[in-house]
């Protein structure tokens, strides 16, 4: 009833390729975008922006770039961390270097460092597939790790090791640093991730994003129709290390402030692809949905005890904490395998026809 | 669909229980939230620091009904040791605790640019930043009762038998964690090395190798060198002394930083640590005042979460000392303002007036637990000094009189960081009322 697609008509193939045929989904998503806008900066409180919101939408733009890699052209990587710490550090020198570059300019183009660095690293793509792939990737993982620890130029000398923001400005409002307001930083990172995910909204329905696909599910099948192989591999490796990059560079830069080099180690990259794995591989929506699930609900639930008042030590909380995920990971991949995407497209299609399923 | 609706409804009810924040303060108690870890590779160090903290509060609470008639309420928020949880704990905690407490080097970075925009106190005994103890520059950050730099001073003087020029040809090795808390001692260890002719070596150990130091040691075994000085805290305590015995290394040129001192890791290893040295600044002094009075109203009535046996360690007493500063910042704010609840900027004034001498201590039951300091405006830390403590075989000895640190060589190298720290952050907030 209230996904009822009768009388929708479609009468132009422009309306037929619109992002969004059906009514309900334009209006649902004009709601989420207002909740993101203004209500959820209306109502939440510095906490909510910085332990919710801000890294929620930082680690789906990362989800998101690695899902154009393995979701969009099936090549598996284990160095989305690493393409990250790229980003990150290359924003930091070129802020460092010139003080009084703008912000968003410095984050767009340390996403093209990481974006070559991740077509380096992807070039043994053109040979390798699967898990063979996946410990190359591994290798830039490692290796770059250890560069951001041994190479002292990038972290200016620093004594510590570690890379810290300082306050930026731009227009006259302080974006990053520890005197940037929590609702700054927020629009700031839901700006440049509204404009990401559109940008990547299009590129995969486009005919780049049907290469990858073709690529992705039978890469013999695509180079006998005449795709390029090179071109298509190394393109997803590079708009995914971009957007990683990008991702990178504002989760130093708006959210943590601060960094150290194991910060960008392994367990930073499973996240990313548990999230989109999770969230379902090949779909936009789902780096969203895999990101409230991973980053959000683990904080939202740590404050359940406190805020019922019940009487749990926090080092308790902590193993709940773990253990609800974990189940709950486990019983979301058991009811639907292609993550929580299609579990919502499963939804919406019900939705659709109810309350005559037949 | 019922229950999905229903989920749909529990998950926005959460999510709005999570933007609407914490719940308010009571008006007779103050807050002293600690970023505890008792999960994580970490666990095993921090845990008994932890719960001497967590009891001597209790104590206070049980026995004086908290000081003078406020209650203290120790919250703990879990961080594992990771720098991201940590951040969260702080966002999460700062608008109730009066005081927050980073425990990791690590969280400390990350937290020290802020507290001076939401002036909050960081209590950091002992670790953090070594600079942190010059108050001109960072207004809201304390160090007591001794930094770092301290203890890299005070172990170099105690190897050499308090002549740094004996030490001219010797090779040191600096095996240390490779995170901002192992990196600290480098820059002051590098200037001793150029000044008195010793050849300095780090050899970082990556969280990942831990427990598994062979790589290290075999390093160690190759250079053969004259002391090795460790900077090691979790696992990667226990696994170097393993190692250490394992490979037959003298465990009389073997030092470690206090934090490398745990009763536990060496009861691993048990005789074959023997020798084995630790520079502390605090000392378990077991029938002392205060731990008789943990021990009766704490420990006796089951309150405790400590294992048997962790209250004479050297980490459960410290845990208790940290503690009293925080408590002791609290009183001396308290009698200042004239006041009852003190508010994080009143905390700040009590932590730069701590006077702590020798007759004090007494009277507040710590004799012999921490050396005697007192702080100000200008010297956050306090430069108390410390003690080697030498491990017998089943527990730690004091094995000298009180350290101290060479300050001529600190301080210069100290101020020159903080005014680099300050402008790299510019713009950065310098106490300028302080005229000392």
């Amino acid at each position: 009833m209230l996904y009822r697609t009768a009388g929708q008509f479609k009468t132009s193939y422009v309306a037929d390729h619109a992002l969004f045929p059906v009514r309900q989904d334009a209006w649902l998503l004009a709601f989420i975008l207002l909740l993101a806008f203004v209500v959820f900066p209306m109502t939440a409180s510095e906490f909510a922006f910085r332990a919710l919101l801000i890294p929620v939408l930082i680690y789906a733009l990362a989800a998101l770039g690695l899902n154009i890699l393995t979701g969009y052209a099936g090549q598996l990587s284990l160095g989305t961390a690493a393409f990250m710490g790229v980003g990150a550090y290359a924003c930091y020198k070129m802020t460092t270097i010139f003080p009084g570059m703008n912000l968003l300019l410095a984050i767009g183009l340390s996403g093209f460092f990481s974006a070559a660095v991740g077509v380096a690293f992807g070039l043994p793509s053109l040979r390798i597939k699967g898990f063979y792939l996946a410990i190359a990737t591994l290798a830039a993982q490692f290796f770059l790790v250890w560069l951001f620890e041994k190479w002292a130029w990038l972290y200016n000398y620093n004594a510590s090791g570690a890379i810290q923001v300082t306050n930026i400005q731009m227009l006259g409002i302080t974006v990053a640093g520890p005197q940037a307001s929590a609702m700054v930083q927020y629009y700031f990172v839901l700006g440049v991730v509204c404009l990401v995910t559109v940008f990547a909204i299009n590129i995969t329905r486009g005919r780049i994003g049907r290469m990858w696909k073709a690529v992705r599910d039978m890469d013999i099948a695509a180079e006998l129709v005449g795709i390029n192989l090179m071109k298509a591999k190394l393109s997803a490796f590079a708009v995914s290390s971009y957007i990683v990059g990008i991702a990178g560079a504002l989760f130093v830069f708006l959210w943590r402030g601060a960094a150290e080099p194991v910060l960008f180690d392994i367990p930073l990259s499973f996240r990313v692809l548990f999230i989109a794995i999770i969230g379902g591989l090949g779909s936009i929506l789902g780096n969203y949905l895999g990101a409230i699930l991973i980053v959000a609900l683990p904080v939202i639930i740590s404050t359940l005890p406190a805020a019922l008042g019940l009487p749990i030590p926090s080092a308790m909380v902590e193993h709940l904490n773990t253990m609800i995920i974990g189940a709950l990971i486990i019983a979301f991949l058991i009811i639907e395998p292609h993550g929580l995407a299609r579990f919502w497209a499963i939804i919406r299609e019900k939705l659709i026809i109810w309350p005559f399923p037949h | 669909m019922k229950t999905l609706s229903r989920l749909g409804l529990l998950s926005a009810a959460v999510a709005m229980g999570a933007l609407a924040g914490l719940p308010a303060l009571a008006q007779d108690s103050v807050n002293v939230t600690n970023l505890s870890y008792r999960t994580g590779p970490f666990a095993a160090t921090g845990t008994p620091v932890m719960n001497g903290q967590r009891d001597y509060i209790m104590m206070l609470n049980e026995r004086d009904g908290g000081v003078n008639g406020v209650k203290i309420v120790y919250d703990e928020c879990e961080t594992g040791y990771n720098t991201e949880k940590g951040a969260e704990c702080y966002e999460k905690t700062k608008g109730s605790s009066i005081v927050t407490q980073p425990w990791s080097t690590g969280i400390t970075l990350q937290v020290l640019p802020k507290s001076n925009v939401d002036k909050i106190p960081i209590l950091a005994p002992g670790y953090g930043f070594s600079p942190m103890a010059e108050g001109k520059t960072f207004t809201w950050a304390f160090n007591p009762p001794t930094t770092y730099w301290d203890g890299a001073s005070m172990i170099l003087q105690n190897i050499a038998d308090g002549n740094l020029d004996s030490l001219k040809g010797k090779k040191i090795v600096l095996l240390h964690l490779d995170a901002p808390f192992g990196k600290e001692p480098i820059p002051l260890m590098q200037a001793y090395a150029e000044k008195h002719g010793f050849t300095l070596l780090p050899i970082p150990v990556g969280l990942k190798e831990m427990q598994n130091q062979s790589a290290q040691w075999l390093q160690i075994r190759r250079e053969r060198p004259d002391f090795v000085v460790m900077w090691g805290w979790g696992a990667m305590n226990a696994g170097a002394l393993t190692e250490a015995a394992k490979t037959k290394f003298p465990m009389d040129k073997f030092v470690g930083i206090w934090w490398s001192g745990s009763d536990a890791d060496l009861k691993t290893v048990g005789e074959a640590g023997k020798g084995y040295r630790s520079i502390s600044w605090s000392f378990p002094v077991s029938d002392s005042k205060t731990m008789q009075d943990i021990k009766t109203h704490v420990i006796d009535k089951g309150k405790s979460l400590s294992a048997p046996g962790e209250f004479d360690y050297v980490f459960y007493q410290r845990g208790v000392v940290i503690s009293m500063f925080a408590v002791e910042a609290i009183k001396s704010a308290q009698a200042h303002f004239n006041t009852k609840v003190v508010t994080p900027e009143q905390l700040r004034w009590g932590f730069e007036n701590l006077k702590l001498d020798d007759a004090y201590l007494a009277e507040i039951g710590f004799t012999g637990m921490v050396p005697p300091f007192s702080t100000s405006c200008a010297n956050h830390a306090g430069h108390s000094g410390g003690w080697m403590l030498q491990w017998d075989g089943a527990k730690f000895v004091k094995s000298s009189d009180l350290l101290k640190a060479d300050e001529t060589m600190i301080q210069p190298l100290a101020i020159a960081e903080a005014k680099k720290y300050a402008e790299a952050n510019a713009p950065w907030p310098t106490n300028d009322e302080c005229k000392m």
